[in-house]
């Protein structure tokens, strides 16, 4: 069996007119663009029979209205036709507006009479997105409905924003034109208008969609751009669309491992709960979001910002994420919070270190200047404010002005000078007063960290105060000297009036030597040494007794070399050698007998310690000392006697304790510390049995 | 002391009686011959109407009155008499007048042994010391 290919009759419609020709019809209906409809309907127009015809469009952008396709018109014809949608007495423009077709039978442009058929833009249906959106508000069957004339200035669709075509097909008439042929032309310009009303409401959503999908690949590109991650998701919280960066959170590598898996699902997890959380809370539209980088397994902290999206109708569609890495921010934002913290407690410590310096320079009770490497004064406490002025206001009274000259000139001269130290006696004028007073500046510098001063601070010591107090010191000293020598008088006269009659009981118990009996012997011999004993504690007592003294500055020195003088014989005799060392001493304020007494006191006590005799050694040493004026002078009395036991050395400066049984009294070194003690001095002693005993005098230097 | 010598004259002043009393008893128990006179007023007498090899004398004596007013009159009619004040008071003052005028000065309470050997110095006729004795 044979095939034979049969060929298609026309595209496949198989209609062909009686001569053999497509139908004008069919042609319009494969007509595939817009493009080709005015073309095929001039060309069927001319077969119909019509000389010529032409076709006028509207140009709404500048209100144009110009020839765009002819047929058998030579060109400069053509542009007789001209003309504009503002040209109200121009009937063809008269015909678009009303949409009337309608034969002008003498018109200026044409020799023959033309057959005019406005078309424009129309449906019978309301365009799709009209549809769509259920309204009927549509250009399209606007135009198709109409009954008066049209507004040619508005023909835009308010639905789908569709531009509208006008149109003017004009037909050159023969004089003789049957009714029929007439007929027929209307309907096929109609035809074709349909056709081309189609076409172009396609081409126009064509170009629409085109248009989309250009903003879209615009858009996705913007999304696609951005560092930060955007996420569409639908109303289940499913991933519609993501970017780049989004993805390396939430989508799975093409290489992957079970570590990477479980951070994509844990980031999903955490996402889609965060959505979740975002819905159920109306109006948050901010939230914390820690995601764990798939890649590199760092936790990084994210603000999401999530935005719900509508569709066009106004229902929910799902949710727009964007999401801002504050990881960085976040620290930053906490370093600072700790900086600031450290900032304070520095400050707070500063503060509390100035507050302390404050309340240490407001307590010293002396004048206190600081200045800087130039000088200048930049800090003074409230008693130098007193006397120089405060720093902020300056001073008006002149002695203040007179004083702080006098400082300046001693601040400047020693902050310029090489000494680290200074110090200075100053003149200055007490404001309250006026009266001059003395100041014993002391200075010193600061320096800072390269070695160059940075400030001075120098303290002022007020010498009439020190003085005043010096005086003071030595009336209380004299009070308690003559209160000594008062007690000392009554001993005395006590002493004095014992002496007598024991004179008279110790020569009858030696008249009575020899004569007493056997048996009362013993009772004799207690009578003969307790005897002894009171008159050896009168004789101590008779020697505190001494006339009124005048007291006076002397060399301490000078008293200790004539008690020496004195005792030169005894030490002589006992086997003792006297080593004395004198120290250059200032003169002192002592009561001169006193002092004596303590120093024979002593040097006797230290011959009877030393029974096979010895060496003695008095030393005296000028001590200055820096809070008192005149220093301190140190007498060392040390002997290599028997030494005092350590239970003992506690008690023998109290009265009637000795060492020496029957010989002593047990007032020597009482009297020597209620002496010491009246001058205001410290006595010590140091001792080691078998080795011997040193004495520790020091007295303060006072002078009147 | 060698029997039949003549015995040396001591004048003794103490205004008090016991005190007095017992040096009168003391020196009397060395073979002295001893007056004892209990105020100034009575010693001067004494040192007007007779001469004394040795003249011990209290130094404050009856109202204000001084062993030195004795010595004085004493020495006014023996300038060579060796003269002792017996002073309860040791003062420094008393003891360097006693001793710029010849005085020998003995501290109250005197030790027996001092006050005897003392006492003998003064009144040995030649220049041989004296055995101490207790």
């Amino acid at each position: 069996m044979r095939l034979k290919a049969l060929e298609l009759v026309n595209g496949g419609t198989g209609i062909l007119n009686p001569d053999g020709r497509v139908p004008a019809a069919l042609r319009l209906l494969q007509a595939e663009r817009s493009e080709e409809i005015y073309p095929i309907l001039l060309e069927e127009i001319v077969r119909m029979g019509f000389p010529r015809a032409l076709i006028l469009s509207t140009n709404f952008e500048t209100g144009a209205i110009a020839p765009s396709a002819a047929i058998r018109y030579p060109e400069k014809q053509l542009a007789r036709f001209n003309t504009s949608l503002f040209a109200a007495d121009n009937p063809l423009v008269g015909l678009m507006h009303n949409l009337k077709p309608a034969v002008i039978s003498r018109p200026e442009y044409s020799p023959r009479p033309l057959y005019c058929h406005p078309i424009i833009f129309r449906n019978a249906n309301v365009c799709w997105e009209a549809e769509r959106e259920r309204k009927v508000d549509c250009l399209a069957t606007d135009n198709f409905r109409a009954k008066r004339r049209l507004d040619l200035d508005s023909q835009v669709c308010r639905t789908c924003e569709m531009r509208a075509y006008s149109a003017l097909v004009v037909v050159e008439l023969q004089k003789k034109m049957p009714a029929k042929m007439m007929g027929e032309l209307g309907g096929l310009v109609e035809l074709s208008n349909r056709y081309l009303s189609r076409l172009y409401k396609i081409e126009h959503y064509y170009n629409r969609m085109s248009d989309m999908e250009v903003t879209i690949s615009q858009m996705n590109s913007v999304m696609m751009s951005m560092a930060d991650p955007v996420i569409l998701t639908d109303t289940h919280h499913q991933v519609i669309m993501q970017n780049q960066a989004a993805a390396r959170f939430f989508k799975l590598p093409e290489v992957t491992t079970e570590g990477l898996v479980r951070a994509v699902e844990l980031n999903n997890m955490l996402f889609s709960a965060a959505l979740s959380s975002m819905a159920m809370a109306p109006g948050e539209t901010h939230r914390d979001l820690t995601l764990v980088d798939a890649s590199e397994g760092e936790e990084l902290l994210f603000e999401a910002v999530s935005v719900p999206s509508y569709s066009r109708d106004g229902i929910p569609a799902g949710m727009v994420t964007v999401m801002r890495d504050v990881t960085d921010l976040r620290r930053a934002d906490q370093e600072l919070q700790a900086n600031y913290e450290k900032l304070r407690i520095a400050e707070d410590i500063v503060r509390q270190d100035r507050d302390r310096l404050n309340l240490v320079i407001e307590n010293v009770g002396d004048p206190i200047v600081v200045a800087d490497s130039d000088a200048k004064t930049v800090l003074l406490d409230p008693l130098a404010q007193a006397l120089f002025g405060a720093l902020a206001e300056g001073s008006a009274d002149p002695v203040q002005i007179k004083n702080q000259a006098v400082l300046d000139a001693y601040i400047s001269s020693f902050t310029f000078s090489f000494a680290n130290t200074e110090g200075q006696n100053l003149k200055l004028n007490d404001p309250a007063t006026r009266q001059e007073v003395e100041f014993d500046a002391r200075s010193g510098k600061i320096y800072d960290e390269r070695g160059q001063v940075a400030y001075t601070v120098t303290v002022l010591r007020d010498f009439s105060a020190i003085r005043k107090l010096e005086q003071l010191k030595v009336e209380r000293r004299m009070l308690e000297i003559e209160k000594f020598a008062a007690a000392g008088r009554l001993a005395a006269t006590i002493a004095h009036e014992v002496n007598n009659p024991m004179e008279a009981i110790k020569n009858a118990i030696y008249l009575l030597s020899g004569r007493v009996n056997n048996e009362a012997e013993p009772v004799y011999e207690i009578l003969k040494s307790e005897t002894e004993r009171v008159a050896r504690i009168v004789r101590q007592m008779l020697g505190l007794y001494r006339n009124q003294e005048s007291v006076k500055p002397v060399n301490v020195n000078l008293l200790i070399e004539d008690t020496l003088l004195l005792l030169a014989r005894q030490m002589q005799r006992a086997n003792v050698e006297v080593v004395h060392d004198f120290g250059d001493l200032p003169p002192a304020v002592v009561a001169a007998d006193q002092l004596r007494q303590v120093f024979s006191n002593l040097v006797i006590n230290a011959k009877d310690s030393m029974q096979r005799g010895g060496k003695l050694w008095i030393r005296t040493r000028h001590i200055s000392a820096r809070h008192d004026l005149h220093g301190w002078i140190r007498i060392l009395i040390a002997d290599t006697g028997s030494g005092i036991p350590e239970d003992l050395i506690a008690t023998i400066f109290e009265p009637f304790v000795t060492t020496k049984g029957e010989k002593g009294t047990g007032l020597g070194l009482w009297i020597v510390k209620g002496i010491i003690g009246n001058h205001g001095g410290k006595l010590s002693v140091r001792s080691r049995v078998g080795k011997g005993t040193v004495f520790k005098i020091d007295l303060p230097v006072v002078r009147l | 002391m060698k029997p039949g010598a003549k015995k040396r004259s001591v004048l003794v002043v103490d205004d008090e009686a016991s005190v007095l009393m017992t040096y009168k008893l003391i020196l009397e128990q060395q073979g002295y011959d001893v007056v004892a006179a209990p105020t100034s007023k009575v010693a001067i007498e004494a040192v007007n109407s007779r001469s004394f090899d040795l003249v011990l004398c209290d130094f404050s004596l009856e109202q204000q009155h001084s062993g030195f007013e004795v010595i004085e009159v004493a020495r006014k009619k023996n300038p060579d008499v060796p003269c002792v004040l017996l002073t309860g008071y040791a003062t420094l003052e008393t003891a360097d007048q006693a001793k710029q005028k010849g005085i020998e000065v003995l501290f109250k309470p005197i030790d027996i042994a001092e006050f005897l050997n003392t006492t003998a110095v003064l009144l040995r006729s030649d220049n041989e010391p004296i055995k101490e004795n207790d």
